[in-house]
């Protein structure tokens, strides 16, 4: 059975750049969610193996929905996606709880890479 | 990767978020010491700058990065902004869209933004904080004894982006095997600018040298680590896997499958009348499943046509924003209806017309705070901006309380043009809008920069005639003007009235039909030597249709009157019988010089006869 993944970002174009890296490596993205409010909410939902998180987005920013995933999930596994100079943020992602990073622009194989380490 | 297949989509996405940085900035402007806008425009130019540099669009990516870092300086320092950044800001806005545009042309190096950088980034230098005011949470790691534990060393990839949070990843990765100690360099220098992605430290932990090793390079981005031994793990190979789950769609197919859709109604329309005539049950039966699913299938591609207008609503409080600013004048903007559906296509062909009444409406409508305060009104002047949805048409008003069309000046304009006679004394709205869109009318005595020379009524009315609308003007001296837009929902496919005069068959589109009545030739009058239907305690003007189309012979004893309506203003079409209702697929024509004003295009009805569309405004 493919892992099931949860996008999270503001941008559709971002979303579906990562949905289409995922998918056509074969894992299965079973939702998207274009803030931190909603991915809290689709986490709660769909439980999914994996999760990639946007820092910066509307509602409640990526670092705050990590959080209050890993409240709810110790075990979540979350992969954030960041820009270029966010490095403080990253920081406080990973001391949030999430697992792994991947630096915009994206590069596909840099993407799955993360992604298979995260999955373990 | 090939990523021109995301060029469209990062394009439309991208002029979203301007139009939020924008809509934003404005509500900034209008509040320079509220923190609010300030986090939805950093979200905006960050959401750009990322999606840029993924397509590789380095200037646009540069430029949103030094505009994001003035920004993060409001962010952290809350304080207000003044007005010199904030025309920077909007500066950065224009030249974003600028440098999209070119980018997505592969122009990229043709837009040239350097002195743009320079004074974002003097901005961002002034108003930075300094390092302690920013309050950063760090990881702290417990000092231990030196020696206790194994020594462990790693060293990142070169390339590896953000090596300071790659090696907080590393250290968060062994520290389930154990506890760390004597971590080299500092936490605060791994974060740091200068870290070279060398990192050491102890780990006391029970764990072998491989299961250290893996874990560590688990992090990622490890190009090498010594703890005793340096087996290492090989990576895995990355599944392939051929599944997609998202469709695009490209408006061009969206026409493609419209106009396949208009001919499958039109050969439906051919079926059914066929059916008609030969009466098989069975046969009847099955037209009328297929005539439910055409209906459908046309409502469902309608309906993905669909769009809120406010995708072309949403530029025009920067536009109006910087018209009154640049004519010194004060304008307070509102826009209603926003989430009105029109069909894409339609949407697209407003834009422009829009422009020209809201420009008129600043530059000619609103008078100057000293004016208006002498005319014994508030200082700043109202815009509005409202769609609303009336009868199955969409409904567009433009409307400003300004200073009004000056008619005396109109009509002597028009008078000297011969457009209405020598002896005219008045003008009233209907001959207002139609002396105005006579082509190249000039209202404006000098030339101005905003509108260019003359007012372009005659854009406007002659776009929305080409959409199958139509325009209507009220105007009050001293109080205002009113531009009222009529637009069918959607193009290509509209409910028709199916007339027929002498030997001849005409589609009359019912977005201006009122009402239909009976010609009772005992309420006819002739006033002026028009003549007129009395309808309700109502004159109604009377056009024949027999006589505009020059159709010899005696019409049928019983006429049927069709009410046609733009706007206040009614007229009734005689024709000589009425065919029933139908939906017609619009074919726009040109049509050749010297034809009637009275046609908007053509279509070819069930029974394969093509039929002249009758435009009301060109009855009217």
């Amino acid at each position: 059975m493919s892992h099931t993944v949860l996008v999270c970002d503001d941008a559709i174009f971002m979303r579906t750049m990562i949905a289409d890296i995922l998918a056509q490596a074969g894992y299965e993205v079973v939702g998207e969610a274009e803030s931190g409010v909603q991915a809290c909410e689709k986490y709660k939902q769909l439980k999914p193996d994996l999760v990639t998180m946007d820092i910066v987005m509307p509602d409640m920013g990526g670092i705050d929905a990590v959080r209050e995933i890993v409240k709810f999930d110790p075990s979540a596994r979350i992969l954030m996606c960041s820009a270029m100079g966010q490095q403080a943020l990253v920081v406080e992602a990973i001391q949030a709880g999430a697992k792994d990073f991947v630096v915009k622009p994206f590069q596909p194989s840099r993407v799955l890479e993360a992604v298979q380490r995260v999955l373990g | 990767m090939d990523l021109s297949q995301y060029a469209e989509l990062f394009r439309t996405e991208t002029r979203d978020h301007l139009t939020t940085l924008n809509r934003l900035l404005l509500e900034w402007e209008q509040q320079p010491e509220s923190p609010e806008p300030v986090a939805g425009i950093f979200r905006a130019v960050h959401t750009i700058k990322g999606m840029a540099a993924t397509m590789g669009y380095a200037r646009v990516a540069d430029l949103a990065h030094r505009a994001e870092t003035l920004l993060d300086a409001f962010r952290q320092s809350r304080r207000a902004v003044t007005e010199a950044e904030l025309e920077l800001l909007f500066k950065t806005a224009d030249a974003l869209e600028e440098l999209v545009t070119a980018s997505v042309g592969g122009r990229e190096q043709s837009v040239d933004v350097t002195p743009l950088l320079e004074a974002l980034d003097g901005a961002a230098a002034q108003g930075r904080p300094g390092e302690a005011a920013r309050g950063r949470r760090r990881i702290s790691f417990v000092a231990a004894p030196a020696g206790a534990g194994k020594k462990v060393d790693v060293i990142l990839s070169p390339d590896s982006p953000l090596k300071g949070a790659r090696a907080m990843l590393v250290l968060q990765r062994v520290a389930t095997l154990g506890t760390v100690h004597a971590v080299e360099p500092a936490p605060a220098a791994i974060e740091g600018e200068a870290f070279d992605g060398h990192l050491a430290f102890r780990l006391e932990t029970g764990a072998d040298a491989a299961s250290i090793e893996r874990e560590v390079r688990l992090a990622g981005d490890v190009e090498r680590v010594v703890v005793e031994s340096t087996e290492g793990a090989a990576a895995e190979a990355v599944g392939e896997g051929v599944r997609t789950r998202h469709v695009r769609v490209d408006l061009r197919r969206l026409d493609i499958l419209m106009n396949v859709i208009g001919e499958l109604v039109t050969a439906r329309g051919r079926v059914e009348h066929l059916a008609d005539r030969l009466r098989d049950p069975d046969l009847t039966d099955g037209v009328a499943t297929l005539s439910t699913l055409t209906a459908r299938l046309q409502q469902e591609i309608i309906q993905a046509r669909m769009t809120p207008v406010w995708q072309v609503f949403d530029r025009f409080p920067r536009l109006v924003r910087d018209l009154s600013r640049q004519l010194g004048k004060q304008v307070t903007f509102r826009v209603e209806g926003k989430e009105i559906e029109l069909d894409r296509a339609i949407l697209d062909e407003i834009g422009d017309p829009l422009v020209h009444l809201l420009r008129n409406a600043v530059d000619h409508g609103i008078e100057t705070p000293d004016a208006r305060t002498a005319a014994g009104k508030p200082p700043t002047g109202q815009v509005v901006l409202a769609a609303l949805r009336d009868r199955g048409t969409v409904v567009i008003v433009v409307s400003d309380d300004g200073r009004g069309i000056d008619r005396t000046r109109v009509l002597g304009e028009a008078r000297r043009r011969g457009v209405v006679d020598a002896g005219a004394t008045e003008l009233p709205d209907d001959l207002l809008l139609r002396v105005l869109s006579r082509s190249g009318f000039s209202t404006v005595g000098e030339v101005s920069e905003v509108s260019g020379r003359g007012v372009g009524v005659d854009v406007v009315v002659t776009r929305l005639r080409e959409l199958g609308g139509s325009v209507e003007v009220k105007s009050t001296e001293g109080a205002g003007t009113t531009f009222t837009l009529r637009l069918p929902p959607t193009l290509a496919i509209v409910q028709a009235l199916l007339a027929r005069v002498g030997d001849e068959r005409y589609a009359l589109p019912l977005t201006h039909v009122a009402e239909t009545v009976e010609l009772s030739t005992g309420a006819v009058t002739e006033i002026d030597g028009r003549e007129a239907l009395m309808v309700r305690d109502r004159l109604l003007p009377l056009v024949r249709l027999r006589r505009v189309l020059a159709i010899a012979g005696d019409p049928p004893a019983r006429q049927p009157v069709v009410v046609l309506q733009l706007g206040d203003r009614r007229t009734g079409l005689v024709i000589d019988r009425m065919e029933g209702q139908r939906e017609i697929v619009v074919k726009t024509f040109a049509p050749p010089k010297g034809t009637l004003p009275i046609f908007s295009g053509a279509t070819v009805l069930g029974d394969g006869q093509p039929v002249l569309i009758l435009d009301a405004g060109g009855l009217v």
